[in-house]
């Protein structure tokens, strides 16, 4: 096994030693089932045999409570509690410890997302069946959902990189992602190009077509983008560490 | 370089902002050797072992670690050495036995060769009672040795401990000093302290490094020795012996004063039945053997003769005196103990 995934492993197992795993999911699936059928109506309200409310709902939970969590100690508590030296003194790069912190961490948020599919199979499927699911835009919201935490969790990781203290890495990573969700609603309100930027950086209307069944591949390239673009840095500032 | 320096430091330089933490610093140590690196708080000894580690880069020279350049191969230095950092930052979360098994995946040995390392490992670290414990609910003592553990796991031709012994209660202490000892006598260590009596107990060499300097390098009794004198004591007993009268303090010192090499010679206070003196010897010259004949030839009974193990103590302090105020209470506040309260005569 290489450094790489023996980090990745440690990371994700680390989550289970403790409650914040089981408590984040629990959460995170009460709320979701309330918002996805009671809030206004929902499901049942609009009568259709469509997931659409639970790709809409969903990355918004991922956003303000998940990914935050999950990525708040990354790296702000192992450079805290001193364990980040015990662990870049072994022999590994330190792109093996962003690469691992990462993939570890998206373990996590990717376990959930995949859980969230008791909801399709559970209603489309066995045992009730509200109705003929249409399921090319489920396959297409679930990529976006994919896409989407890859681009959260890198955010998330470059936060921790840059703090101490899980704290202040959890409400950074907390209104970042809240303003990217959010920027279109913004922008709304402003003309010209600072509003055609916003919408540019907004993840709202950048899922918004997966949920609707449509891969777009500038969308797909915009994720990817802000994944790879957030690695670096989080890279970058690993490595700072040596020369300061 | 011969093929023995394990580990060879060059001109290190370490600059922090304004501050100079580390300002030339050059040393080798070759294979076998056990190395004190010693200093107050502050002087330089972790950012030191941070460069050789590969953690941090120095700002100007370079560092070898067995023939691996720090700047060229740091995956290579940190394969052949095991490194425990200060306070021994280790996984609270997990047990003993998965934080080992962790790092020695991580350092690509398979389970077998992790298996036969392991019995190894848990005999000279003593961690036999705490394999299944979680990290986080064990004593101070028991991290350190699971962090030497760790450290040993892939049996290392070369260690660095940083502090090994600092946080520790006296037993602990006596401990790990054992542990590293039995360690030692195998591998290359260099082991920072604050504390003399730990180098006297287990090093044959000592560096010592006060505000970023190298300010001695050398065996210990050789270290000792530049204090411009080693200093001895010496008790001679009152009463009368089978082969003479009972002697006079004045004929003890006159005795004593005639000899080679002796420069300074104090009368001691001493219960009734000795004369006790302190000498002070020429520098590193070992005066023992000459006191003993002495008083062997004048018929006398010696009680007590030894070399003032303080003298050390005083070395330090005199090398690195320039450094009380310097960056105290940056480490650790138990670091402010005198050592001298914990040597022994």
């Amino acid at each position: 096994m290489s450094p790489m995934t023996t980090i990745a492993k440690r990371e994700f197992r680390s989550y289970f030693d403790s409650p914040l795993a089981y408590v984040v999911m629990c959460l995170t699936f009460l709320l979701l089932g309330l918002a996805v059928f009671f809030y206004r109506g929902g499901f049942w309200q609009i009568d259709r045999a469509s997931l659409q409310l639970l790709f809409e709902y969903t990355p918004v939970g991922l956003s303000l409570l998940v990914i935050p969590v999950v990525t708040m100690r990354l790296l702000a508590e192992e450079k805290r509690s001193g364990t980040l030296e015990m662990l870049i003194t072994l022999p590994v790069s330190d792109s093996d410890v962003i690469l691992g912190k990462y993939l570890g961490a998206l373990g996590l948020v990717l376990t959930l997302v995949l859980a969230t599919a008791i909801y399709p199979l559970a209603m489309f499927g066995f045992p009730w069946n509200l109705g003929a699911l249409d399921d090319g835009p489920v396959w297409a919201g679930y990529l976006g959902l994919v896409l989407f935490s890859a681009a959260g969790v890198a955010i998330g990781l470059l936060v921790s990189a840059l703090t101490e203290s899980q704290s202040v890495a959890f409400f950074i990573t907390f209104f970042v992602l809240l303003l990217a969700w959010f920027a279109q609603a913004a922008g709304g309100q402003l003309s010209g190009s600072l509003g055609g930027a916003l919408d540019f950086v907004c993840f709202q209307s950048r899922l918004d077509g997966f949920s609707r069944g449509l891969i777009d591949t500038r969308d797909v390239v915009f994720f990817l983008s802000i994944t790879v673009v957030a690695l670096v840095m989080s890279f970058r500032a690993l490595e700072r560490r040596k020369w300061s | 370089m011969s093929p023995d320096v394990m580990i060879s430091a060059n001109g290190l330089t370490k600059q922090f902002g304004a501050a100079r933490a580390l300002d030339n610093v050059s040393f080798e140590v070759e294979r076998g050797e056990v190395v004190g690196f010693l200093g107050p708080n502050g002087a330089g000894k972790s950012t030191t072992m941070r460069i050789l580690t590969c953690f941090i880069a120095p700002t100007s020279g370079t560092a070898q670690v067995q023939g691996c350049d720090v700047f060229e191969d740091p995956l290579g230095v940190r394969r052949s050495l095991g490194y425990l950092p200060q306070r021994a930052p280790l996984y609270g979360d997990m047990s003993v036995l998965e934080y080992l098994k962790f790092a020695s995946e991580i350092r690509g040995m398979d389970q077998g060769a992790f298996k036969k390392r392991l019995t190894n490992v848990i005999d000279v670290c003593g961690l036999a009672q705490v394999l299944p414990r979680q990290i986080s609910h064990l004593s101070h003592g028991y991290r350190q040795r699971v962090g030497l553990g760790q450290a040993l796991i892939h049996d290392p031709p070369i260690l660095i401990l940083d502090e090994p012994t600092s946080d520790l209660d006296p037993n602990e202490k006596a401990e790990v000093l054992k542990y590293i000892r039995e360690i030692g006598k195998d591998r290359t260590i260099l082991l920072s302290t604050h504390n003399l009596s730990e180098v006297e107990e287990a090093c044959a060499r000592a560096i010592i490094v006060s505000k970023g300097k190298v300010v001695a390098d050398g065996g210990i009794d050789e270290i000792r020795g530049r204090s411009g004198g080693v200093s001895y004591v010496v008790a001679i007993a009152e009463q009368s012996c089978e082969r003479g009268a009972a002697p006079k303090s004045a004929e003890v010192s006159e005795a004593l004063s005639a000899l080679k090499g002796v420069k300074k010679l104090r009368e001691l206070p001493s219960d009734e039945q000795a004369h006790r003196f302190e000498l002070t010897g020429e520098h590193s010259e070992d005066l023992r053997a000459e006191l003993f004949r002495a008083v062997v030839a004048k018929g006398w009974t010696m009680l007590e003769l030894r070399r003032d193990a303080l003298s050390l103590d005083t070395v330090f302090r005199d090398l690195t005196r320039n450094d009380e105020r310097l960056d105290r209470g940056r480490t650790a506040p138990e670091d402010e103990q005198e050592p001298s309260s914990e040597e022994k005569g």
